[in-house]
């Protein structure tokens, strides 16, 4: 028997969860989790249900943005960040996760999937030193 | 230097610092073992791309999975920690480049190590290149001079050509290498000896005897000790090799020694069971064959229109107790244009370099040989092959008659000649000198414990008293009827008096 992919079992419940019913998707849980037990995949399920995620946030067109800032971000920025994100991966939705470090001295991080735009003091600081120390 | 001037430095490199925003990759790492890493993230990586961990240590990504990157460690991974941020720097691996590196050691990362400062480098080249192509390449007909006269004279190499050092432990292989970068010299050659999961002390010793013998001065020591992760070995005959091809790039000859493959097949072998690769046969990974191969065809000599310049390399191959149909060593001997095979035996008979000239061979040939060269050296590989045979069959009884035992006397005067001490090579006008004497038979009457000691006086004798016949080999390869005449006439008068 081929080796089922944690992937493609993600990928599976998604399709077969896609347009259901509150009803319908009951039994379709139902379902998926008989599978999971008779398969003994129930200690993969925390990685299955980050596949999933990622699955409905890309079908969707949404993405999930973790900033880091020194300061709370003010209301306008937030939209206009929003705004920026949107337009730079094409997407419908953005749901900003804040989280508020003092080290980062000021300006902010995003953290998309496995993409990072660093704008913070704490960076620039880094990389200015290392612009210094360099071999000559 | 005031303060002043210091701080007025700073603040104009502070001025001229400009930081680009751009969006990175990363990923996480999940395990890290033995020089190894598995990454997560790190989408849109490519196959050979460096990767930077926190503490600014260098990976590559080897294995590029589904969910997962496997990554080779260059430093000290002992510092790297599960979760760590791993930035992908959209590079594929280079190595620093430029002529101040002649004469320098370096590490495979092209890192000086010999202590004599940062050598300043403007241009890089990718470690991995694809061999340059039919169109631009040129036949190998320019011998390397490599001043041992058993190699110059039956075994030629020509610029441009892959000819493998092969032999047990201890069998003189390196010294074969050192000798060939030590006669270099004025031969308009730049040199490059990459040492792979050698003894440092060993390398100590070869560089002391390269400075004192002044090769130095031409040649680049890339060095991955046995200390080092199996990733610096991986790919520093790699990094040899690039160097070689900026220096080719300029037009020039390059010579390239590996020193030696068969631990660099091992430190693969190494990496690809941790990355968990599928072992094949004495549980060296499938594409071991391709490691070799798109490593020795770098090597080519290219026509005019395309720069001309060339690249000879010189793998060396240690077989064990002299088998050479282990995997590695049938591998690399497919793939050069020849080998040159040493023995044990040959090496504790006195026989040095212990060349065994029946195994050996170039497939290049005579195309690589100067004229002379080759009138005097035509014939001495099948002499030296029946000799053999004869010597088998003169052990069984003594009747032997008077062609046989004649053809028994020059072999073994044919042994001795090609007899040479280490770091003693000999320019190619003197060995023609020596084995015109030999081939014509002036030797036949010498006694054979003597040989070398008529070969001294013979080749300083000659050199006083036939100045045109060297200079006719120095300009033109080949000598004329009157320089012949002038060296017969030589060996004859130096013969008589030796005799007395």
């Amino acid at each position: 028997m081929a080796t089922l992919l944690n992937n493609d079992i993600a990928r599976a419940i998604y399709l077969v969860s896609k347009d259901k019913t509150h009803t319908e998707l009951h039994d379709v849980n139902k379902k998926v989790m008989e599978f999971l037990a008779r398969r003994r995949l129930l200690s993969k399920t925390p990685d299955i249900l980050e596949r999933l995620d990622k699955i409905i946030n890309y079908e969707s067109e949404k993405i999930v943005v973790k900033v880091s800032s020194a300061r709370k971000l003010k209301e306008e920025l937030k939209k206009e960040l929003i705004f920026f994100l949107k337009k730079r991966y094409k997407v419908k939705e953005v749901v900003l996760t804040e989280t508020l470090d003092e080290k980062l001295l000021g300006g902010m991080r995003l953290e998309i999937n496995d993409e990072i735009i660093d704008l913070t003091v704490k960076n620039k600081i880094k990389k200015l030193q290392e612009h210094l120390i360099r071999k000559i | 230097m005031s303060t002043n001037y210091i701080v007025e430095n700073l603040k104009k490199d502070i001025d001229n610092f400009s930081s680009q925003i751009k969006a990175e990759k990363v990923g996480h790492v999940l395990e890290v073992f033995d020089g190894i890493a598995k990454i997560s993230g790190l989408s849109d990586i490519k196959s050979s791309e460096m990767v930077t961990f926190p503490n600014g240590e260098m990976g590559v990504a080897l294995n590029l999975e589904e969910d997962t990157v496997g990554v080779i460690i260059f430093d000290d991974f002992s510092k790297i920690k599960e979760g760590d941020e791993v930035k992908a720097t959209g590079k594929i691996l280079e190595v620093p480049v430029s002529d101040n590196i002649i004469g320098r050691v370096v590490n495979a990362l092209g890192v000086e190590i010999d202590g004599k400062g940062v050598i300043k480098a403007d241009k890089t080249y990718p470690i991995e290149k694809v061999a340059p192509g039919v169109i631009t390449r040129l036949s190998v007909d320019k011998p390397v001079a490599t001043g041992i006269k058993v190699i110059d004279a039956i075994i030629p190499i020509g610029r441009g050509q892959r000819e493998l050092i092969i032999g047990d432990r201890q069998t003189g292989k390196t010294a074969i290498a050192v000798d060939t970068i030590l006669n270099q010299k004025g031969q308009n050659m730049i040199c490059v000896y990459v040492s792979i999961g050698q003894k440092d002390s060993k390398l100590r010793k070869i560089q002391t005897r390269l400075e004192k013998g002044g090769a130095m001065a031409y040649t680049i020591i890339v060095s991955a000790g046995s200390s080092e992760p199996a990733p610096l070995s991986y790919i520093a005959p790699y990094t040899g090799v690039s160097i070689a091809e900026y220096f080719m790039d300029q037009g020039k000859d390059v010579l390239i020694i590996y020193d030696d493959l068969s631990k660099h097949a091992v430190a693969y072998r190494e990496i690809s069971l941790l990355l968990r690769r599928p072992p094949g046969r004495e549980a060296f990974p499938g594409d071991v064959f391709y490691l070799h191969s798109r490593l020795l065809e770098r090597a080519c000599r290219r026509n005019q229109e395309y720069g001309g310049g060339s690249i000879t390399a010189l793998p060396i191959v240690e077989t064990q107790a002299g088998d050479v149909t282990a995997y590695i060593p049938t591998n690399v001997i497919s793939i050069t244009d020849g080998q040159i095979f040493l023995e044990t035996d040959l090496f504790y008979k006195g026989i040095r370099p212990a060349v065994n000239v029946g195994l050996s061979v170039s497939r290049v040939g005579s195309k690589a040989q100067i004229k002379a060269m080759k009138k005097v050296a035509g014939t001495l590989k099948l002499d030296l092959a029946q000799y053999r045979e004869l010597e088998a069959f003169a052990q069984f009884g003594s009747d032997l008659d008077n062609a046989t035992k004649q053809q028994l006397e020059r072999g073994k005067r044919a042994v001795e000649v090609l007899k040479q001490p280490q770091y003693a090579p000999m320019a190619v006008e003197r060995q023609v000198a020596i084995l015109y004497a030999l081939t014509k038979g002036y030797l036949d009457d010498v006694p054979v414990d003597k040989i070398k000691e008529f070969e001294e006086g013979l080749i300083n004798y000659t050199e006083n008293k036939t100045k045109k016949f060297y200079k006719e080999i120095t300009e033109t390869n080949m000598w004329t009827d009157t320089g012949e005449a002038e060296l017969k006439k030589a060996i004859e008068d130096f013969k008589t008096s030796f005799v007395k």
